[in-house]
């Protein structure tokens, strides 16, 4: 057999073994590990999974990811969310569908302190849900909000998505986190507008909330101010080169917990909790990129990747159109899996490929965020529909996905603006 | 039946005792490197701290890496396995199971050997000249534990019992 065979059958058994529910990162590793020692021999193979668990396991740049876990673990636990809430809240509460717009103002500011879609709509859920719901919120606007909200959580820097992707790419975290900006941005608001029409349509689902003074909108303000010091400070340190990303995080993530020591937010069991956390998501994170190092270095000496692109090449297609059909892949691909797992699997097949048909490979990063954040969203596997669903419990879930279909629309749409200008992602890494 | 759910929660209450050290190494890597930025600011940063992180960080991972899988934490697509019947559910767990059992086993032992060739060649971080076996070790430690609760969540499933 061929290495290029080889690498098939490795890959084809990979996507097979998937959906036996064997875990991702496990299932990288054995099938790399496997098909290298096939290909070369199983000494050198053995040789393989020691020195790469050790060199990713023991990696500096890669501590980055837990720190920056535990910087939104804390900030889940600070009470922050809240405070974000109330002053969206009073500032524009008072219009129809107010509220859900200010969940929105909300899960933006909340996603400039942590990098996860999940933990962005699990904190928010708890922190909006209540309040649209004594507002008489419908509850399908009030879960598809907050739902489709978190994804603005790995959309808008610190995301660990990008963490990863820069990792495996060797693209820069800091120009990907900036790369991210803009388009998040202007997903709040497309989701603020699908929201205002959405009212429009069906009045009862958002009724106004309370009027607040002129003085207690100007109070409120001082909510976001937190937030804002330690945006600031953790990526002003990165994006001016003061810090490492390690370090950007580890600033990050002790200043949310001064935030929340002074807050008296945060108990011994809150700490411990937001530590264990973050072992846990850690864990999981690190044990898949171990696996697709290792399944990296069995693709790149079967020859597949190269092997991919020129068959590609091949067909002569315009690479507009190539592109369609790898963002096809990850649509219909993030409704059945996690979109880290997604982007981590097909990063070493796809990407020789993008950076052959000439894209920015910052721009793709960004991209393929924003499309596998539709599939957090949409069934059969929507995790943040399941996230606020484990919130609201007298919600049924079907009731959720209802919710969510506008806030799909705003999405498609941001895909679609960011697919015909690129320079929205690209403005701001241009500018550093 | 009883013995084993009694082993079950000995290898659990292992694993859970095992991530506080991971707990706390997530603790120090964030104490430490805030610290270094700090007097990096007042002109005397630590030196090695970029090693002690990247190593420390092994240990975060390694020591959580059993905790994690009794959690059920790490990924996977759960939802066509879980449309079907409870007998082809379990044969899959159980398959499951013991392909990562094999795989942690193998890189355990490799990992252990690799640790002992760091040893005898005395290997050490360039700044600090810390010896990196120690933590190379931790990593084949966290993995042979993993390797343990595999093999529960094989035996769990063979019996059909639920773990969880």
């Amino acid at each position: 057999m061929t290495p290029t065979t080889i690498g098939i059958i490795g890959t084809a058994t990979l996507f097979i073994l998937l959906f036996m529910r064997m875990p991702v990162g496990f299932l990288m590793a054995i099938i790399g590990f496997v098909g290298f020692g096939y290909i070369v021999s199983f000494d050198a193979s053995l040789h393989l999974v020691a020195k790469d668990m050790f060199a990713v396991f023991g990696s500096y740049s890669l501590t980055v990811i837990p720190l920056f876990v535990l910087m939104g673990q804390l900030a889940f636990h600070s009470g922050i969310s809240s405070r974000l809430f109330d002053t969206a809240y009073k500032l524009i509460g008072h219009l129809p569908g107010g509220l859900a717009m200010a969940t929105i103002g909300a899960c933006a500011g909340f996603a400039a302190i942590c990098g996860s879609t999940n933990a962005t709509a699990a904190t928010m859920a708890a922190a909006t849900l209540p309040e649209m719901k004594r507002y008489n919120y419908k509850p399908e606007l009030a879960t598809g909000v907050v739902a489709a909200g978190g994804s603005l959580g790995i959309l808008i820097p610190p995301s660990v998505i990008f963490i990863v992707y820069g990792i495996l790419t060797e693209q820069s975290i800091g120009d990907l986190f900036l790369a991210g900006i803009l388009p998040g941005i202007i997903l709040s608001i497309l989701f603020i507008l699908s929201i205002i029409i959405w009212v429009k349509l069906r009045p009862e689902l958002g009724p106004r909330g309370p009027k607040t003074s002129f003085k207690e909108k100007v109070a409120s303000v001082s909510g976001v101010s937190e937030t804002l010091v330690i945006f600031i400070l953790v990526m002003g340190g990165l994006f001016g080169g003061i810090f490492t990303p390690t370090e950007a995080g580890a600033v990050g993530a002790f200043a949310t917990l001064i935030v929340a020591l002074l807050r008296r937010n945060l108990s011994w069991k809150g700490f411990s909790d937001a530590l264990f956390e973050t072992t846990r998501i850690s864990c999981m994170i690190m044990v898949i990129v171990a696996g697709a190092t290792i399944f990296g270095h069995f693709l790149a000496i079967s020859r597949i990747p190269y092997d991919i692109a020129e068959w590609i090449a091949s067909f002569n297609l315009p690479p507009a159109i190539i592109m369609c059909m790898i963002l096809g892949v990850y649509f219909i691909g993030g409704c059945f899996i996690d979109a880290l797992a997604l982007i981590m699997l097909t990063i070493p097949i796809f990407y020789p490929v993008v950076i052959q048909f000439g894209y920015d490979p910052v721009w793709f990063g960004v991209i393929i965020v924003l499309v596998t954040q539709i599939g957090v969203i949409t069934p059969p596997v929507g995790v943040n529909v399941y996230v606020v669903s484990g919130v609201a419990r007298d919600v049924p879930l079907n009731l959720i996905f209802k919710g969510v279909l506008p806030m799909l629309a705003a999405m498609i749409i941001a895909t679609g603006i960011l697919i015909c200008f690129p320079q929205i992602a690209l403005f701001l890494p241009g500018l550093l | 039946m009883i013995s084993f759910l009694r082993i079950h929660n000995i290898v659990a209450r292992t694993a859970e005792k095992i991530n506080w050290i991971s707990a706390a190494a997530v603790a120090f890597i964030m104490f430490l490197t805030t610290a270094d930025v700090i007097m990096r600011f007042f002109g005397s940063p630590f030196p090695g701290t970029y090693e002690i992180v990247g190593l420390v960080g092994a240990l975060v991972i390694s020591f959580s890496l059993p905790y994690t899988s009794i959690k059920k934490g790490h990924i996977a697509v759960e939802f066509l396995v879980q449309r079907l019947p409870q007998t082809p559910m379990r044969v899959i767990n159980m398959v499951n199971a013991f392909i990562a059992m094999f795989l942690f086993g193998v890189i355990s032992w490799q990992t252990a050997l690799y640790a002992g060739s760091l040893m005898e060649s005395g290997v050490v971080s360039p700044t600090l000249e810390m010896p990196l076996y120690p933590f190379v070790y931790g990593i084949a430690i966290g993995c042979a534990l993993l390797c343990v609760v595999l093999f529960m969540e094989f035996l769990g499933a063979l019996l059909g019992r639920e773990t969880e």
